[in-house]
């Protein structure tokens, strides 16, 4: 799979410095092609270096990251912007939102965390990708693409189970060290970050559509233990359950 | 119109002891008010008296009518004067450049002093009334002039920056003002200069001067002195902590890095000062990293927390639990040389309630200490905080301040030694 290329965009030298050396782009299947100090240096950067994805402050000089990202997006449609922001405050958050951005995560920044948020990224091209490909029947999907597409909808039904890469060894026939490099290749993810990201989508569509206590909504998207379960949760979308049920309740 | 002149004295008394009464900010501006509304009432006295002895030319001495006179033109120069000053000041706070004709403007009144005190003075005798006339009464009308188009120039070059509000008041007094003194010159018995000088400053204290106003600014210097008090250094301290946690792990500091980041944590929950209410979810994460740091410093302090995943999103007064566990790890579990365990728990309480505990496996009370605490828990409202209470007192007001006289805080002893905090607080249901 090809290296997502990234441009940092930070005013502080050392916030930079811990992204690119702290952060490990490599095993996450990125590469720094750029860095920035300001909203004028970002843009010209981003119109040079055209990376897929842009990790952007807020509160930089010149011009602000969000004028930043506005501006970008007319010429680059397809690039991806996380928000790496000391501001946790919710309107930015929602004029951040507005802009279609990818993910917003708040200073400090905890690089386990920014790492699922990458991995959630390339999650959401390749189901993208799989929903635009082509389907007519000249044009086949190469086989590994059918195989990965079988397993995930396998996944996605059996998501209150105990989904591992043994069960899903068993089930397929195939080896589970195959499977492993199969996520890697197709999705560029590994099994268990794609296994949680779609077990936390199911989290958020029961949250917000059911009135189900978050120690059933646990159970249900495969979590024995809530605490384990709110953990990870909040690890993911930076509150925890019930405050993200009562946060999209008090919107609508 | 002597009857005119009384009722604009009493009118301006009236404004006079609203104003110097208000709670006001000590800036120049208040501060050239206040003296123009003073020398106002003062010049307006003048102009009642010498309108009564201008019209007894034959029974008032002449020395004393002239005296009088030399006042009431002194006085109007003066106020002229300090219109000038009080609208070339409005301006230049606006702009921020002072004003280049301040110096011109001082030396003409002092000249118009001297010549208003020096020059012979005259009378005029008409059927319909007397009035003043002579050198004296030209240096008067040259002076109203004079600082009439001083400010109307300074008016023109700054009107790009002033507000709405201030254009409205300027422009009205100046208005008046030049509507006046042109009625008065073409008829001198009218002697209506001083209801000219008293719209003038009417519609500066309706504008800009009245005590709703000054209570306004007064009220947003303090919010911005609180501003700066609160939001500004945690804001500071906490990017810097950031930043110095990043050199940590550079430096592969793990360690280090790891105690910052929830030292961090700490400060950017506790930042959050201009919230009442908070999430419960976000008041225990800032427990959690406050008792992280305390346990990595005491290793033998063992931390719960059982909390129902389906109540963190309640709102619950920002900040109530940080002075309680302090108190059970300074009061209870310091005594055993922080050996001991602690634990936080929220849960549903009976009648929508949410109850939240914090028990130690500390020492408890001390004698007499029980009925002290509960004593000070019971009569909130009119205890006055001694130091070593003042947390647990504050959370007790803010409680019953933001949730409710059923709501509250209270002690109790945990079976196997130790207190247990039992905060008692209103829970909100949400339906889908």
């Amino acid at each position: 799979m090809k290296k997502l290329r990234v441009l940092l965009v930070d005013d502080e030298i050392i916030i930079r410095e811990g992204f690119r050396k702290l952060f490990d782009w490599e095993a996450h299947g990125c590469e720094v092609v750029g860095e920035a100090a300001d909203g004028m240096e970002a843009l010209s950067r981003i119109d040079e270096l055209k990376p897929d994805i842009a990790v952007m402050d807020i509160n930089i000089p010149i011009m602000n990251g969000l004028k930043v990202i506005q501006l970008s997006r007319i010429r680059h449609p397809d690039m991806a912007f996380i928000i790496v922001s000391g501001y946790d405050d919710f309107s930015y958050c929602r004029e951040a939102l507005r802009m279609k951005i990818t993910d917003y995560i708040l200073k400090p920044v905890d690089y386990e965390e920014f790492g699922t948020c990458i991995d959630n990224l390339k999650i959401a091209r390749f189901l993208n990708q799989t929903e635009t490909a082509p389907t007519s029947p000249e044009e086949p999907l190469p086989e590994t693409r059918q195989t990965i597409s079988r397993m995930t909808r396998f996944m996605q039904e059996h998501l209150a189970e105990e989904i591992s890469l043994t069960v899903l060894a068993d089930t397929f026939h195939l080896s589970a060290q195959y499977i492993s490099q199969l996520f890697k290749n197709e999705i560029g993810v590994n099994f268990l970050a794609y296994l949680t990201s779609i077990r936390m989508e199911k989290a958020r569509q029961l949250l917000l559509s059911t009135s189900l206590p978050v120690a059933d909504i646990a159970e249900r998207a495969g979590y024995a233990d809530y605490r384990v379960f709110t953990k990870v949760f909040k690890k993911n979308e930076g509150i925890t359950p019930s405050q993200y049920r009562r946060e999209f309740l008090r919107k609508d | 119109m002597l009857r005119m002149e009384i009722a604009l004295i009493l009118v301006l008394c009236f404004i006079a002891f609203f104003y110097y009464t208000a709670e006001k900010p000590a800036t120049p501006l208040h501060q050239i008010f206040s003296l123009l509304l003073g020398t106002v009432i003062v010049h307006l006295v003048f102009d009642g008296t010498t309108i009564y002895t201008v019209n007894r030319l034959d029974t008032v001495p002449q020395a004393l009518n002239d005296g009088l006179h030399r006042l009431f033109l002194g006085t109007m120069v003066l106020v002229l004067y300090l219109f000038f000053r009080y609208i070339t000041r409005l301006i230049s706070d606006e702009t921020g450049r002072s004003h280049r004709l301040f110096l011109p403007a001082i030396l003409f009144l002092i000249l118009a002093e001297i010549g208003v005190l020096l020059l012979p003075i005259s009378y005029v005798r008409t059927p319909d009334g007397n009035y003043s006339d002579g050198p004296v009464v030209g240096v008067c009308y040259a002076g109203v002039a004079f600082y009439l188009i001083l400010c109307l120039g300074a008016f023109i070059a700054g009107r790009r920056s002033l507000g709405k509000k201030q254009k409205l008041a300027i422009g009205a007094a100046l208005l008046i003002e030049f509507t006046v003194c042109s009625l008065q010159g073409l008829n001198h018995t009218w002697l209506i200069s001083g209801m000219g000088i008293t719209l003038m400053t009417f519609s500066f204290y309706l504008t800009l001067e009245n005590p709703e106003i000054l209570r306004a600014e007064l009220t947003e210097q303090k919010m911005s002195m609180l501003y700066l008090k609160s939001q500004v250094n945690p804001h500071f301290l906490y990017n810097t902590l950031d930043t110095i946690r990043i050199q940590a792990q550079l430096n592969g500091d793990t360690a280090v890095a790891d105690m910052l980041m929830r030292l961090v944590d700490f400060f950017r929950l506790s930042v959050k000062v201009d919230r009442q209410m908070v999430p419960l979810d976000d008041e225990i994460e800032m427990i959690e990293a406050y008792l992280d740091l305390m346990c990595c410093r005491y290793p033998d302090l063992h931390c719960h927390f059982d909390i129902d995943p389906d109540l963190g999103g309640e709102p619950v007064p920002n900040f109530i639990l940080q002075p309680l566990v302090e108190n059970s790890l300074l009061h209870g579990l310091k005594n055993k040389g922080y050996r001991g365990e602690l634990t936080i728990t929220a849960a549903r309480g009976g009648n929508s309630t949410l109850i939240i505990t914090i028990s130690d496996t500390g020492g408890g009370f001390s004698p007499g200490r029980r009925e002290y605490v509960d004593n000070l828990l019971a009569n909130y409202a009119s205890e006055t905080p001694v130091t070593r209470s003042i947390g647990v007192l504050n959370v007790q007001k803010r409680i019953k301040l933001l949730c409710g006289r059923d709501y509250g805080l209270c002690y109790l002893d945990n079976e196997n030694g130790g207190l247990t905090a039992r905060l008692t607080l209103p829970l909100e249901e949400v339906s889908l």
